[in-house]
């Protein structure tokens, strides 16, 4: 295994994000406008949890330097361990966790105009495919029948009113 | 206190067919509401008050009860079942009951969860009854200063929930803190981290999004994940529920956690302004602090499940407290609960326990009757709820996910918030992947605004003056627990690092 594939090396990545997120926000505090007449700023709160947010980040990454600093092969220790990977183009498993992703802003993107019904089958149709599932009557009962009750739920006895696109007129037919 | 109106008052709820019909279809409600993820009590007491109307008083207070107590406990079964928590106080109990559900024992952890929080109700209504002149005199002496040395207190709660990474687990938190603060800032309105343009953003990112997201939709792409890659196979649980209720064994084991949960949601329930969700997360970690094997909690241990189920429901008795001395509500529910007391002609305060002592009586009755009421339907469905786990993950997946997403959009029907969760689902994986405690995160998004809002109104009621919080008493005994259970948590959890090590080594 090799060193960028340890913990101690995702750790440092991790932190390193941390502290660019941090000195993003810290920066933009800058921004905020002032109050007079008042002994908190609107950036003060914000400036304290972006401090602890760097300090810890700081932390974690002089941990993960001294760490890789005196890696071995041999090391058992956790951080000397193998690090999660989230590399789409070689793995499958991150692939269909990143088609999941895309499906779910999919959903999102679509749910006024399609309404709630259609996204949610085909998402959920999408998914059971792509995870192996080939019960094709048992997927569509699914896909269809679990929206279809949720949205009678929601729309009758929660009186929440859901998008439902070109199945409109089932909210006139059960209205 | 006057005994024999007691008595009188609970045997004429009790024994009141109508009460008795109205608090266990609340209760029954209660539960499948707060079993969806994005439907809380609140949200359920606000629905079907409409319905209570044409009602006595103490019909409809049942009714409103029992979903309120129903609620509380509804939310731990999806969070148990499929790690979805259905309300934001049972985003505790998923730290140990799912993993007691993966490992086949979620009859198990349902029990367990309704047990604990039946025993947190009762003690959260005995409680209301015997002592609520005095908890809500000490709650109202709560100010500012005091609400945020709470919030701080609750705050150090993070290092118990950290997992193995202490500053990990202090990265989460300072992130989420800083989440907390963007949209108006609560004191002058101005913009932080956005526009005016960008009206989703407003009020900050929604709780109730932002949980779905983290836990639900990122356990759906974990999920798929592991499908895929052959870590999780479908395997039928070989767990035979032969008891609603837990064993006796397992009720030995629990009971100091059980009691030490109900008195802690008691009396955080009590403190306007702070609620089931904090008090589950005090709970949990003085449960773990307290306990001879830290380093089982969150592997899925029962004490996990009845720490935080205990303090849920008893939040329930302690929110009633300063409602029905004060008339001040506890929580949002209660706040819905003094709307009904106002439409029946009667004012909750210190003169309803003078002028209507009867019915003060009558409401402790049926808070007692809708813990009963949600025993019973808890029992009714341990055996039914448990099947959920047994559907095909390939199945089930896909169903989470178009639910959690309707649940996220339910909250304000706002198409954004669905982004939102999407997005924290996103973070929540990655996060989980890398081994950042998700937990820390919801603790600070609940205890963020809180805090702040009080750090603020604290500061400048002081003028600029920060050592003045030393003043008070109660900040004081806050901030001397936080500071202990911060000490106390590091060194408990360098010995769980040890201990771990060790049995790892010894696995080798």
């Amino acid at each position: 295994m090799k060193k960028t594939q340890t913990v101690a090396f995702a750790n440092l990545i991790e932190s390193i994000f941390f502290i660019a997120l941090g000195i993003w926000a810290w920066i933009k505090t800058g921004s905020f406008e002032e109050v007079k007449n008042t002994y908190v700023q609107a950036s003060t709160f914000p400036r304290i949890m972006i401090a602890g947010m760097l300090i810890f980040s700081v932390i974690l990454c002089v941990q993960s330097i001294w760490r890789l600093a005196t890696w071995k092969e041999e090391d058992q220790d956790s951080l000397a361990g193998k690090a999660a990977s989230i590399n789409v183009f070689k793995e499958r498993p991150i692939q269909a966790a990143f088609v999941v992703i895309v499906l779910a802003v999919l959903f999102v993107a679509l749910f006024q105009i399609l309404g709630y019904v259609i996204c949610a089958a085909i998402v959920s149709l999408v998914i059971m495919f792509l995870i192996g599932k080939r019960n094709w009557l048992q997927m569509v009962l699914v896909s269809v029948i679990v929206p279809l009750a949720m949205w009678f739920v929601f729309y009758k006895v929660l009186t929440v009113n859901i998008p439902m696109g070109p199945l409109s007129f089932l909210t006139d037919l059960f209205g | 206190m006057d005994f024999g109106l007691l008595f009188d008052s609970y045997f004429a709820v009790w024994l009141n067919p109508q009460v008795l019909f109205m608090t266990l279809l609340g209760a029954c409600g209660g539960v499948l509401l707060g079993a969806i993820p994005g439907m809380t009590a609140t949200m359920g007491v606000a629905l079907l008050i409409p319905f209570s109307f044409g009602m006595d008083l103490i019909p409809s207070i049942g009714l409103l009860l029992g979903i309120y107590c129903g609620g509380m406990y509804g939310g731990s079964i999806s969070a148990i079942l499929i790690h979805a928590p259905g309300t934001p106080s049972a985003a505790a109990t998923l730290l140990d009951g799912y993993p007691m559900s993966q490992k086949g024992e979620a009859g198990r952890a349902l029990s367990v969860a309704m047990f604990s929080s039946f025993c947190g109700g009762v003690i959260g209504a005995l409680v209301m009854t015997f002592l609520s002149p005095l908890v809500a005199d000490m709650a109202m002496n709560f100010g500012p200063g005091e609400m945020f040395m709470l919030a701080v207190f609750g705050l150090s709660v993070i290092i118990a929930i950290s997992g193995k990474s202490i500053v990990k687990g202090l990265i989460s938190a300072f992130f989420g803190m800083a989440l907390c603060t963007v949209g108006l800032d609560p004191t002058n309105g101005i913009p932080r981290f956005i526009s005016y343009k960008q009206t989703g953003l407003l009020d900050g990112f929604q709780f109730i999004p932002t949980l779905i997201g983290l836990f639900a939709v990122a356990e759906v792409i974990s999920g798929v994940e592991r499908i895929i890659s052959g870590e999780e196979k479908q395997e039928k649980s070989s767990e035979k529920i032969k008891k609603v209720l837990p064993d006796l064994s397992t009720i030995k084991k629990i009971w100091p956690n059980i009691l030490s949960g109900g008195l802690i949601g008691t009396f955080i329930g009590a403190i306007p302004g702070a609620g089931g969700d904090i008090a589950v997360f005090v709970s949990y970690g003085a449960s773990k602090s307290a306990s001879k094997h830290p380093e089982l909690y969150g592997t899925g241990i029962p004490n996990g499940v009845a720490a935080t189920e205990s303090a849920n429901n008893g939040c329930s008795g302690g929110a009633m407290i300063p409602l029905l001395s004060l008339g001040v509500p506890g929580d949002s529910v209660t706040a819905i609960l003094l709307g009904a007391f106002i439409m029946k002609g009667i004012t909750p305060g210190p003169m309803m326990y003078i002028s209507e002592l009867p019915t003060v009586y009558k409401v402790f009755a049926a808070l007692m009757l809708a813990n009963l009421c949600m025993l019973i339907v808890g029992c009714c469905g341990v055996r039914f709820f448990a099947k959920i786990v047994s559907v095909e993950k390939k199945l089930l997946y896909p169903i989470i996910l178009v639910i959690s997403l309707l649940g996220a959009y339910s909250i304000n029907k706002n198409v954004f918030d669905v982004g939102v969760c999407v997005a924290f689902g996103v973070i929540g994986w990655l996060m989980n992947k890398y081994e950042f405690p998700l937990s820390p995160i919801l603790l600070a998004l609940i205890l963020g605004p809180m805090c702040e809002k009080n750090f603020v109104r604290f500061m400048n009621i002081q003028q600029g003056n920060f050592m003045a919080i030393f003043q008070s008493p109660i900040a004081v005994v806050f901030m001397a627990i936080a500071v202990a259970v911060i000490i106390f948590s590091v060194f408990n959890q360098r010995k769980i690092n040890k201990r771990m090590a060790g049995a790892s080594a010894s696995d080798e």
